[in-house]
């Protein structure tokens, strides 16, 4: 049986996506699965080293995302892409590509970004002092159809993660609960409210 | 835009009553112990119901929320058997095998409150918010999503009743009923407002309790603590009437009272006496255990043939589907009937045991099905059929006052429920009403 998936997150830039990959990466390891994270920061210092942020490199760049990812996944590892990959159509071409795909859109308004801006970037991206960026001066194409989505700005990043696992869990893709049912000591305390009412 | 849709949505409000008969529901109804549900249940529409099989709260419960039979969702009772040690395992809300018909209604963006709903333990992310019920044990795992957890700690939601103190304290059981009654009554307001809901359900467990513990204070009026009892039907009354009044009040209900559903999982009847099933193997010699006093059904013996676990599930020991089976699967069938025929014949001074004898294939359809008993039983009311290794008596007494029953759950709905229900239908009722 398949193991693997691959875990897309997009959204704009600040929306919380590398955060989430990795509290959900966390949470994966613990549960005994294979994981590895490809995080568009990391991607650009290496496998896309010189690509630019015109839509023919960023569709690129999505493009080699989504080929190591579809490795990865039908080698039973989890892949968790963490980009802000703004256009649908490349997106949805990695997501046929890999078959079992779980997109997550982080939502997050431009207002709370601004007022984040954790790399100053939106400051500058609205002074003019950075080209073709996204959700200022480039085109960001939200999903119709992901999986799961967050509202990073409404909610806490408890809730997100929860709804992700939860997402994978129903869908099956990894085992749910913890996988490991109940700890001797919870068993134990079932054991004595069953006992109470008589029902072992 | 959003708001005048949501307006000409349909919603539903469910009120689960856990443990309460059929029977039971109208005598207080007309004795005017609950007027507010007299009033509901006046006009018709009031059903006695089937419960699943076997008839406990974790089994029918999880038919209710999935609309299956136990062979689909995989829940055959609070607890399983291991089938390479023996040893007991106790499902989660993870086990269930099927989608809830919340998880359903989150497809077309439908969102779901849910509060106290035993089996949903521990809590897992669900189009809306849930609050876990029976066998929940703590109150940080039982709440999702996890932003409720601090306005239910602050209200002291209390998750259940002692149990283990009501045995020796049944006065103090019935303050505790009171006081999670009335918890329960703060975590619905608090849900019914915070929650956009499509679907809302509430459950009172303490009904239950009080059954097991006290069911002769319900059933005499001469018990001393009879009054006491009645006051807390009167209670659950009052909080089923503020659910239906805030139902109206805000206009979710397209006609008088649809949308709007009253059940229990199961009924109730008061007891005699345990019937211990493993008890009654062992003297008729299809059962025996390596350890004098076995603490579980992992201590049997290699040759045992048949063994039980709660309520009524009897488990043939077949060659392949446990590891230490002995029984041939081609002489499986005839110990099967062997079995059935002489459980059927059980009595006690004189009076049948059994009321009822399903085979697999009679009680269970689903791609599960292997792992389910090879014969459930139901009992008469007054014999509690146990599946406990204690003991080598078959009949004996015990502090509990009430049991479990079958075929006396109620349904109360406007909708289209079909007659003769059994919970498993009303999924499908509830679902087909909020997609209309």
């Amino acid at each position: 049986m398949a193991k693997g998936f691959t875990l897309w997150f997009t959204g704009l830039s600040g929306s919380g996506k590398s955060t989430l990959a990795e509290q959900v990466r966390d949470i994966l390891l613990e549960r005994g699965l294979k994981v590895e994270v490809l995080d568009g920061d990391v991607v650009r210092q290496n496998l896309s080293k010189g690509l630019g942020y015109s839509k023919e490199d960023r569709d690129i760049n999505i493009r080699r995302i989504g080929f190591v990812c579809n490795l990865l996944t039908r080698n039973d590892v989890v892949a968790i892409a963490a980009a802000i990959s703004p256009y649908k159509e490349i997106r949805d071409e990695n997501r046929k590509l890999i078959g079992r795909f779980v997109e997550v859109y982080c939502k997050a308004d431009l207002d709370t970004l601004k007022a984040r801006d954790p790399k100053g970037l939106y400051e500058k991206a609205l002074n003019g002092e950075i080209e073709n960026f996204t959700g200022v001066s480039d085109p960001y194409e939200p999903p119709d159809k992901a999986e799961v989505v967050v509202d990073t700005a409404a909610e806490d990043e408890e809730a997100s993660v929860a709804k992700i696992i939860g997402t994978l869990e129903q869908m099956g893709y990894i085992p749910a609960g913890d996988g490991r049912g109940y700890s001797e000591e919870e068993e134990e305390s079932i054991k004595q409210r069953l006992r109470d009412l008589g029902y072992i | 835009m959003r708001f005048l849709r949501r307006r000409s949505r349909k919603r539903a409000c469910v009120v689960g009553l856990d443990g309460v008969p059929f029977g039971l529901l109208k005598t207080l109804a007309q004795r005017s112990v609950m007027p507010r549900t007299a009033a509901i249940i006046g006009e018709g529409g009031l059903k006695q119901m089937r419960a699943s099989l076997p008839p406990v709260s974790s089994v029918s419960w999880s038919s209710f929320m999935t609309g299956a039979n136990p062979a689909e969702h995989g829940i055959f009772g609070f607890t399983d058997v291991s089938s390479d040690t023996y040893q007991l395992r106790f499902p989660t809300f993870a086990d269930l095998a099927v989608p809830t018909f919340w998880d359903r209604l989150g497809e077309s963006g439908r969102r779901c409150a849910v509060i106290n709903q035993p089996s949903t333990y521990p809590a897992r992310s669900l189009p809306g918010a849930l609050v876990s019920g029976f066998v929940a044990l703590s109150l940080g795992k039982s709440v999702w999503p996890k932003e409720h957890l601090p306005a239910l700690e602050r209200m002291g939601y209390q998750i259940d009743v002692n149990t283990q103190k009501a045995r020796e304290d049944l006065d103090g059981l019935l303050d505790d009923l009171d006081s999670t009654l009335e918890t329960r009554r703060q975590a619905a307001a608090y849900f019914w407002e915070r929650e956009n809901w499509d679907y809302f359900q509430v459950v009172v467990t303490g009904t239950d309790r009080l059954h097991h513990f006290l069911w002769n204070a319900v059933e005499r009026e001469d018990d001393p603590r009879h009054e006491r009892v009645m006051g807390y039907y009167t209670a659950v009354d009052t909080f089923i009437g503020e659910m239906w009044d805030r139902f109206h009040k805000g206009g979710s209900a397209d006609k008088e009272g649809e949308g709007f559903v009253l059940l229990s999982d199961h009924g109730f009847a008061g007891m005699r006496k345990d019937v211990r099933l493993n008890a009654w193997l062992r003297e008729n010699g299809y059962l025996d255990y390596k350890a004098e006093e076995p603490t579980s059904v992992a201590e049997i013996t290699p040759g045992t043939r048949a063994f039980v676990l709660d309520p009524g599930r009897v488990y043939l020991n077949v060659k392949g589907r446990f590891a230490k089976g002995c029984v041939e699967p081609e002489e499986a069938p005839a110990l099967r009937e062997e079995l059935a025929g002489r459980m059927r014949e059980m009595s006690f001074e004189g009076e049948k045991i059994i009321s009822h004898v399903f085979t697999r294939e009679e009680a269970f359809r689903g791609p599960k099905s292997a792992l389910a008993p090879d014969l459930v039983l139901i009992s008469r009311n007054g014999f509690d059929l146990k599946g406990t290794t204690k003991g080598k008596e078959v009949f004996a007494s015990t502090h509990f006052q009430g049991m479990h029953t079958w075929g006396d759950a109620f349904v109360w709905s406007r909708l289209p429920v079909p007659d003769d229900p059994e919970i498993a239908n009303l999924a499908g009722v509830i679902m087909e009403y909020l997609s209309g």
